[in-house]
């Protein structure tokens, strides 16, 4: 027998590794899923948020027109009753991006040129975020820098030298909190505040001269009538009178009131003592109990519009113009509205903080993964301490270490693969089922699937690296172990 | 790399085998620190074996016996003296040629068989054939024919879960064999096994030695193992308190009786 030369033992190719590792996951399926479920969890539980954070902020960018335009006539009346409060103006001026048209209407309401306006946003920029710092501040805090002084009235307050001084001897105590200026800029900016009161004061009294026109020009018609004809003649009333009406906007608030008109009328039949009889009789219910939301529920349907109809004929109601068509497609619009609501109110807090779904999610998500990681790292050295006989037998056998680390590291990452496929699955099922509740019709036409498959992909990728990575320190364990642990009887 | 020999006479030396040396030890010991305390596993052993012997290691539990297994099997080294494997001096050997060394010289057989669970028994014995670099049909091939050297050919697919005791060692025996070693170390090969089935497993162990000139090292307590080996070694207290040719010992035996 010729003396054997030593050398390098062979590394197994990759297949091989993946092959025997498949193997040993395969036979020790049961404790591997308890694994699993803890990636499962972790991985559905960031699904969930991710998918949740993403439908809703798709579902508010698809509705944020329909939003606005619900709005529409309020903002009109609003705008035409009276003289906006400075804030508004302050904020309308420092909006970014700007909106043209609003500037146009601001600059030829104040009476200033292009060249003035430069100046004027910059100086509205400033004031816009020194106002939201104290908007944002609580009461006690608040009180402490600038006493009872809200909005506008604080820079009204700090032009007094003890005020001033209470404010920055308030603001060196509260060391957490950081103004948005220095204290020289907010200084050089309250010495220019009066001009800039000045000049606001301006537009606000352009407003008010353009109102008291338009009034004048309507005499005894009400606004909201008159606003029927903002793509008419009244339009062209508005735009002389300084105000800016778009073609689009003035149609568009046109149909609004129209609608409005509408919703009043019908709405002012559940005062009706007759209109409530036959409606509590149609539902079972008591006449007291009847409800404007019955009502329209009611009305999508056209037969049962039709028949609302003649309950209001029969009880000397004006019915005008109305249809029974008019009146279902109503109903439905009531219905559309509603949910725009609750869309807006649900997307209020849809985009902040990291990823876009908040401070708080992100941290509890982070804090969840990390649960995760440990009870990876647990179960893997749990299962290297079980096999400890087997990884020293397979050394015995001439496998290298780099074998044993790949064996234990492909195995975890296995288990992540799985629990990262079950996680997304269950997440986005989880946060597609809650959404779907609260959108509903909305949903549909904004879901976002790219993201969303995308938001998948990331789970299924962080479920695979969290578990190979919380794998690392079981697996070097294992790869370290002596052979002769092999011989070791137990 | 020739060995020198020794200028006398080996101790006992075998008559019947051919007298190359495959293992050598000198002056090995294994010195554990436990605390302050100093415990001596191994004091200064010389021991030599030849080639194509058959030789059975006795002793008590704690006298060094596993210790001495480790060392020769390459899976532990000493904290002084050297260890020769074939004239290859184990000390000096890295990691990946140390798993070369384990995977192809020395077979390794254990008291509880240590067959890999989730494998059949054709997976166990083709696991190192894997490690040394033969995969695919080749491997199949040849794992099916130690499978068939050790009469367990019908059942390669199981695993070792549905075999009993007996052929799961067989099975085991089938692996060490796998990439032809020179040396094949049994701890205590038969204490698992009822008394039919040890002597089963000891005649495959003996059919190998004869037939295929394997250096079979084994530690038992089995007295039948005596009738089967060439020589025999005694350890006590970390040091060979004996060693003996057979003939020797079996006047011994009877005399005792």
């Amino acid at each position: 027998m010729k003396p054997i030369d030593v050398q390098n033992q062979p590394v197994l190719p990759p297949r091989r590794v993946l092959q025997i590792a498949l193997t040993g996951v395969k036979y020790r399926l049961f404790r591997s899923l308890v694994t699993v479920a803890v990636i499962v969890v972790a991985m559905a539980f960031l699904m969930n948020i991710l998918t949740e954070s993403l439908i809703k902020r798709a579902v508010a960018a698809s509705v944020r027109d329909q939003i606005a335009s619900l709005h529409r006539v309020d903002r009109w009346i609003a705008r035409l009753s009276m003289a906006r409060p400075y804030e508004e103006i302050l904020a309308r001026l420092a909006a970014e991006p700007p909106d043209p048209d609003d500037l146009r209407e601001l600059a030829r309401l104040g009476g200033c040129d292009d060249a003035a306006m430069i100046p004027l946003r910059r100086q509205a920029a400033e004031a816009h975020r020194i106002l939201q710092f104290f908007a944002t501040l609580d009461y006690g805090r608040r009180r402490v820098l600038v006493g009872p002084a809200e909005a506008v009235g604080i820079f009204d307050r700090l032009q007094d030298e003890r005020a001033w001084a209470q404010f920055t001897a308030g603001l060196a105590d509260m060391k957490t909190l950081r103004f948005p200026v220095s204290q020289e800029e907010f200084q050089a900016f309250l010495a220019d505040w009066g001009v800039l009161r000045q000049q606001l004061d301006e537009i606000r009294q352009g407003q008010t001269a353009a109102i008291a026109s338009i009034r004048s020009h309507l005499g005894q018609t009400p606004l909201v009538t008159a606003l029927r004809n903002a793509d008419g003649p009244f339009g062209d009333v508005l735009r002389a009178a300084g105000f800016m009406l778009s073609p689009e906007e003035a149609s568009g608030l046109a149909v609004e009131v129209a609608r409005l008109e509408h919703v009043l009328r019908i709405e002012g039949t559940i005062n009706n003592p007759g209109v409530r009889q036959e409606v509590a009789a149609l539902r079972d219910v008591l006449p007291g109990d009847v409800t404007m939301q019955m009502i329209w529920t009611l009305l999508r349907r056209q037969e049962r519009a039709a028949w609302f109809l003649e309950i209001m004929r029969a009880n000397h109601m004006d019915t005008g113009d109305l249809q029974a068509e008019t009146l279902t497609g109503l109903a439905r619009h009531q219905a559309h509205a509603r949910l725009l609501a609750v869309a807006e109110q649900q997307t209020q807090d849809a985009g902040g903080g990291l990823l876009g779904i908040g401070m708080r999610m992100t941290w509890l998500a982070l804090v969840s993964m990390l649960v995760c990681a440990v009870g990876i790292a647990n179960a893997m050295l749990m299962s290297v301490t079980e096999r400890f006989r087997e990884i020293a037998t397979l050394k015995c056998l001439g496998a290298l270490d780099a074998f044993i680390m790949a064996m234990f590291l492909i195995e975890a990452a296995l288990l992540g693969l799985a629990g990262g496929l079950g996680g997304a699955v269950a997440g986005f099922l989880l946060a597609g089922a809650r959404m779907a509740v609260t959108f509903r019709t909305l949903l549909a036409q904004a879901f976002p699937w790219g993201d969303v498959a995308a938001a998948g992909a990331i789970s299924i990728a962080l479920g695979m690296v969290l578990a190979a990575v919380s794998a690392v320190y079981p697996s070097l364990r294992a790869a370290r172990l002596a052979p002769m642990e092999a011989m070791r009887i137990e | 790399m020739m060995s020198p020999r020794p200028s006398s006479p080996p101790p006992a030396a075998p008559e019947t085998v051919s007298e190359r040396v495959i293992i050598r030890t000198v002056g090995m010991q294994k010195i554990y620190h436990r605390g302050t305390e100093t415990i001596y596993a191994l004091r200064s052993v010389d021991v030599e074996i030849y080639t194509g012997e058959f030789i059975t290691v006795m002793g008590p539990s704690g006298s060094g016996k596993s210790t001495f297994f480790n060392m020769i099997g390459a899976l532990d080294s000493p904290s002084r003296g050297r260890v020769f494997i074939d004239e290859v001096d184990v000390a000096q050997l890295t990691a990946e040629e140390l798993a070369f060394l384990r995977c192809r010289k020395i077979g390794y057989i254990f008291q509880s068989y240590n067959l890999i669970q989730y494998m059949t028994a054709l997976e166990n014995v083709t696991t190192p054939m894997a490690f040394g670099g033969v995969s695919g049909d080749e491997a199949r091939k040849r794992g099916m024919a130690l499978l068939d050297l050790v009469g367990l050919k019908d059942r390669w697919f199981h695993r070792p879960i549905e075999m009993s005791g007996g052929q799961q060692q067989r099975v085991a025996i089938a692996r060490s064999l796998a990439n032809e070693p020179g040396i094949l170390l049994c701890d205590e090969p038969t204490a698992n096994l009822d008394h039919q089935t040890g002597d089963e497993i000891l005649a495959i162990l003996q059919r190998l030695n004869k037939e295929r000139g394997v250096t079979t090292i084994c530690a038992t307590h089995d007295h039948r193992m005596m009738n089967i080996c060439d020589r025999l070694m005694w350890i006590r207290d970390g040091g060979i308190e004996r060693i003996a040719r057979r003939d020797e010992v079996e006047v011994e035996v009877g005399h005792i009786e």
